[in-house]
């Protein structure tokens, strides 16, 4: 089977970008003012995808908070990619003992539970904000791109032309980015924009547990925290609209980051079941 | 032979409890260093009517003025005598409010964890037999739909759908009031939990059997399998299954704790009492001593789980024993 190039998932992706990046000609409300004459109305005319239980309108939340999910994501994975390529590629040139501790480290991380971790992280720095959550995030989400990097620079560290940059006077961070990290790129991409998955994902759990940014900070998750109101009301506004939003980009992020993995399974099926 | 055999457990066991040791120790100093003040957790509003002697006073008592390492010290001390402190919030020894839990977890984390691994090989039997044709193709575009729906967010939809407009699952706690020993009504109030743990992994490890299969169908020996004249279907369920099950039996370890100890966010959603919601109150009210036990629980049936699947690889399959453990899956890190 050749992958098609999900052109739909870029389209929907690209413009959901654009229209939370250029909020402000979009909305038709301020996202902040709690309009206590209009709570929980349903959508119409004027609140185009109702209001919740504050007031505030929905359909100009919407962008203004995907701005905030899409910033976190993005900054937590940056972070998440450059520990990643550091440790991984230490990891990768070390000898065996310190290579060996630095997986076993790695491994015990990978062994509290992400949520938790998190959780844990974000109590140290106290209050969230923006870019503590996206530290937060960051700081959680490195260790199985770390492992990939490992594998990928143990493979490629022996080749010639490395063996070659060393003996020209290259130092590790001259070999790392201009001979191995062209070769691991490919690898590690499919996994970024899958961690940027995982991390608007954890940021909106933790803003809908009433963990992460707080109701007052717009974003698709702390949109959601109000759930409880919402399905008391049965406004069911307030709960599908911004988990479209949010499982929408999740799903167009996947279907990128699938085809950019590369197809797998070229050859025939020798099972010959088909035709 | 035999020997060696002893040396491999010993071996394992070390290692398991050195990184249950440095796990306690990066848990401890995580929760040490957050800023909150356990001593509101403990005595609520009355710390704010306390004067500053003794606050001072109950400070001492607690030993929160100690150093660390003393902290740790004393912890670890009553640890390994089983004693893990008071829960701060519960004011009951912690022990005692994770037992009173711990059963709700493991049965809804238990039967999530039996229905995915049996669920997740037939549907990734049913898509691998059907390769490439409309029914894997609609299955896998809706497999890949539901696995990126967050957790709370399928737990909201069901509860919107199912508690409030039809009405016809209950939406949370355990049990109705004074239903305990129901087990007719117990099983109700799973019901909605158990589809969100279900319907939340069931994707991805159907996916990794399909995948794991059609590499197997290209193998050669399918080829001569053909030849002798046996049918598609028995080469599937009979060859290719064969191959795939000890790489999917050490997967499935690996899963265990991520399903069991996943349930956090689901539990919390439909009010569920179990570790779940104890978690996310001890996070919410900075209960240190009883937050640290879970994670701790969690992350020691992580570490266990992970030595079990390389045991179990090199157990079954004779291939496993010089590639080790289940290198060969994707890490799942959330």
């Amino acid at each position: 089977m050749k992958k098609r190039f999900p052109v739909l998932s870029l389209v929907v992706l690209t413009m959901i970008v654009v229209l939370c990046l250029s909020f402000g000609p979009v909305m038709t409300k301020d996202p902040l003012f709690m309009d206590l004459a209009h709570c929980n109305e349903a959508p119409g005319k004027e609140f185009l995808f109702g209001t919740d239980s504050m007031g505030r309108d929905i359909f100009s939340m919407i962008w203004y908070g995907g701005r905030i999910s899409l910033t976190i994501g993005f900054l937590a994975t940056l972070l998440s990619v450059a520990l990643a390529v550091l440790v991984g590629s230490i990891s990768g040139c070390a000898p065996a003992r310190a290579d060996g501790v630095l997986m076993r480290l790695t491994d015990l991380i990978l062994s509290v539970p992400g949520l938790l971790l998190t959780v844990f992280l974000q109590a140290v720095f106290g209050r969230a904000s923006v870019y503590s959550l996206s530290v937060v995030i960051g700081l959680t989400g490195w260790m199985a791109m770390a492992k990939v990097v490992r594998t990928e620079v143990m493979q490629l560290k022996n080749a010639d032309y490395v063996l070659a940059a060393r003996c020209l006077g290259g130092g590790f961070f001259h070999v790392l980015f201009r001979h191995l990290a062209p070769n691991f790129f490919p690898s590690l991409l499919f996994m970024a924009v899958m961690n940027v998955r995982n991390a608007i994902v954890a940021e909106s759990t933790l803003s809908f547990l009433g963990l992460g940014l707080p109701v007052e900070a717009v974003s698709w998750g702390s949109m959601l925290s109000l759930s409880e109101n919402a399905l008391l009301s049965r406004a069911w506004w307030m709960l599908l609209i911004p988990g479209a939003f949010l499982s929408g980009t999740l799903l167009c992020l996947t279907n990128l980051g699938n085809y950019m993995r590369g197809s797998t399974n070229k050859r025939h099926s020798n099972l010959g079941s088909r035709k | 032979m035999k020997k060696l055999y002893i040396v491999t457990i010993l071996h394992n066991v070390g290692k398991f409890v050195l990184s249950v040791f440095l796990l306690s120790v990066l848990v401890f100093t995580v929760s040490r260093l957050a800023p909150g003040d356990p001593l509101y957790a403990f005595y609520g509003e009355r710390v704010e009517k306390m004067s500053a002697a003794q606050q001072e006073e109950a400070r001492e008592r607690l030993g929160l003025h100690e150093p660390l390492v003393t902290q740790y010290g004393r912890w670890l001390r009553g640890a390994v005598r089983g004693d893990f402190g008071i829960s701060y919030q519960y004011k009951r020894d912690v022990k005692e409010v994770i037992a009173a839990r711990i059963g709700n977890t493991l049965l809804l984390g238990g039967l999530g964890f039996g229905l995915t691994f049996v669920l997740a090989l037939f549907l990734g039997l049913f898509c691998a037999w059907r390769e490439d044709r409309a029914a894997d193709r609609i299955i896998c575009a809706i497999g890949t739909v539901t696995s990126c729906i967050p957790e709370f967010w399928l737990s909201l939809l069901l509860l919107l759908v199912f508690a409030v407009w039809l009405g016809w699952l209950p939406g949370s706690g355990a049990y109705s009031v004074g239903k305990e020993g129901d087990a007719a009504d117990r099983a109700v109030h799973l019901v909605l939990p158990l589809a969100v743990v279900v319907l939340g992994h069931l994707w991805y490890y159907a996916f990794q059997v399909r995948n794991r299969l059609l590499e197997e169908v290209r193998a050669d020996y399918v080829l001569l399998a053909r030849m002798k004249g046996l049918g598609g279907r028995q080469v599937l369920y009979r060859h290719c299954l064969r191959g795939a099950m000890p790489s999917y039996l050490s997967m499935m370890a690996v899963a265990l704790p991520h399903i069991l100890g996943g349930t956090y966010v689901v539990e919390t959603v439909f009010s569920y009492p179990g570790i779940g919601t104890l978690a996310y109150e001890s996070a919410r009210y900075q209960d240190y001593n009883l937050l640290m036990v879970v994670s701790l629980l969690t992350g020691t049936l992580v570490i266990f789980c992970n030595l079990l699947a390389g045991s179990i690889g090199g157990r079954i399959d004779p291939r496993m024993r010089r590639h080790g453990g289940a290198d060969g899956w994707e890490v799942k890190s959330r």
